[in-house]
């Protein structure tokens, strides 16, 4: 065969057969979060006092009962955003974006903006991991890789944040890891953080969007104002053992207020064995 | 039966209806869900903002005593879609607000429920759809 005709046949082929360079799911599109799980907490907001199911330390547990949400309105609160750990779980809109090689035609990068929060990236490009040292940052530093259809994420260098809105703190030297699956219109993203200094286990959850076609996160401009009338330097928070809050949940709801202490047992299912033998408060 | 029937769609259309909510922090943490309180008195100031509105109110406590209050309210974006403007309501408007109270007390805020303009009776919370996240 002559040079000019392999060329040529060899030249077809690789127009006409589509060989993907990877196996990439596309993760891109607007997404709407669905509320199957924890609906009550994630919407409306969590009570005060409800640490069950959270496998935190005692000073997680410290933190969260000296928390008062009044701190919210200091000027210094009321722009926060969410931290990447967290914003999964929030009740904002997603949209996801991503940048290609223009060679390669790699994905690059994944960009998931939430209403109200930052430009969160997810780098799949190789690059290294900067220094301990570096910046800590609300959507911290997250790499990604493969792992055939699933996207596993790595974020460091995250702010401190909270793993829960009742004042459940997660510290600055939490590692999140992420596996982002897509079935169909549905994305299940898996969170875990692991967090040496406010909790005990890995603390595990699972989210659900739908691809949602007509949805446009919005502009979000945040102002900062005296949202409250108070003396200068003031800072909401109660000393310990003095938060008269703490028992509220325990008895709205008729629970043992030792389950409501949270801790990693109360993960696990067979802890409603042990619940059923505990003192329950009398319900309101 | 098909009454719970009906209950359960119209849950389940509320968990799969595409919308954007605001909720930025926990109201039950915030403020007592299950109490009411009613204030009366002159806006001072009306910030309308994200991540929530606030009304500044000058009024008198139970004692007679002078006191301001802050009046948390939806989002710019949330009360926008609600017809609320940023000029709807100015510093000298008379209003009866009623709202859940807060739970540090000497922050004297509140979560509105709702709110009455006694000038032209112009209210807001009395109608469907009228509440904010």
């Amino acid at each position: 065969m002559p040079r000019q005709l392999k060329f040529a046949a060899f030249f077809v082929l690789t127009l006409t057969i589509g060989v993907p360079a990877y196996a990439q799911i596309d993760f891109t599109g607007e997404w709407a979060p669905r509320f199957h799980e924890d609906q009550p907490e994630r919407v409306a907001g969590p009570e005060l006092g409800d640490y069950l199911g959270l496998p935190i330390t005692d000073a997680a547990r410290m933190r969260a009962d000296t928390w008062d949400a009044a701190i919210q309105t200091l000027p210094e609160w009321q722009c926060r955003p969410h931290s990447a750990d967290y914003i999964w779980r929030g009740p904002s809109n997603l949209h996801i974006s991503k940048e290609v090689d223009p060679v390669s035609r790699q994905i690059l990068a994944f960009h998931g903006e939430w209403l109200r929060s930052v430009d969160n990236i997810y780098y799949l490009d190789g690059r290294e991991r900067p220094s301990a040292n570096a910046p800590h940052t609300w959507g911290g530093f997250a790499t990604a890789k493969w792992n055939g259809d699933i996207l596993t994420v790595t974020v460091t260098h995250l702010k401190e944040g909270y793993i829960r809105r009742n004042g459940v703190p997660r510290s600055d030297l939490a590692t999140v890891k992420e596996h982002w699956m897509r079935h169909g219109n549905w994305l299940t993203v898996v969170t875990i953080v692991n967090d040496p200094v406010y909790l005990s286990e890995p603390f595990i959850r699972t989210t659900d969007y739908q691809l949602d076609e007509r949805q446009l996160v919005p502009p979000y401009p945040c102002d900062v104002v005296e949202e409250v009338d108070r003396p200068k330097g003031v800072v909401p928070s109660f000393l310990p053992g003095t938060n008269p809050s703490l028992e509220e949940f325990a008895q709205r709801h008729g629970l043992p207020l030792e389950a409501t202490r949270g801790g990693a047992e109360t993960m696990y299912p067979e802890y409603r064995k042990k619940l059923a033998t505990m003192p329950k408060l009398a319900k309101e | 039966m098909k009454g719970r029937l009906i209950i359960l769609l119209v849950a389940a259309a509320a968990l799969l209806t595409s919308f954007q909510l605001y909720a930025h922090h926990s109201f039950a943490a915030t403020y007592f869900e299950d109490k009411q309180q009613t204030i009366e008195g002159d806006i001072v100031q009306f910030m309308f903002r994200n991540p929530h509105s606030f009304i500044h109110v000058e009024g008198k406590d139970e004692k007679g005593q002078p006191v301001r209050w802050a009046v948390e309210w939806g989002g710019g974006g949330q009360l926008g879609r609600q017809g609320v403007t940023r000029e709807t309501l100015k510093s000298g408007d008379r209003v009866i607000i009623v709202g859940n109270p807060g739970r540090n007390p000497a922050d004297h805020r509140l979560r509105m429920l709702r709110l009455k303009r006694t000038s032209d009776n112009y209210t807001w919370g009395t109608r469907p759809g009228e509440t904010f996240d």
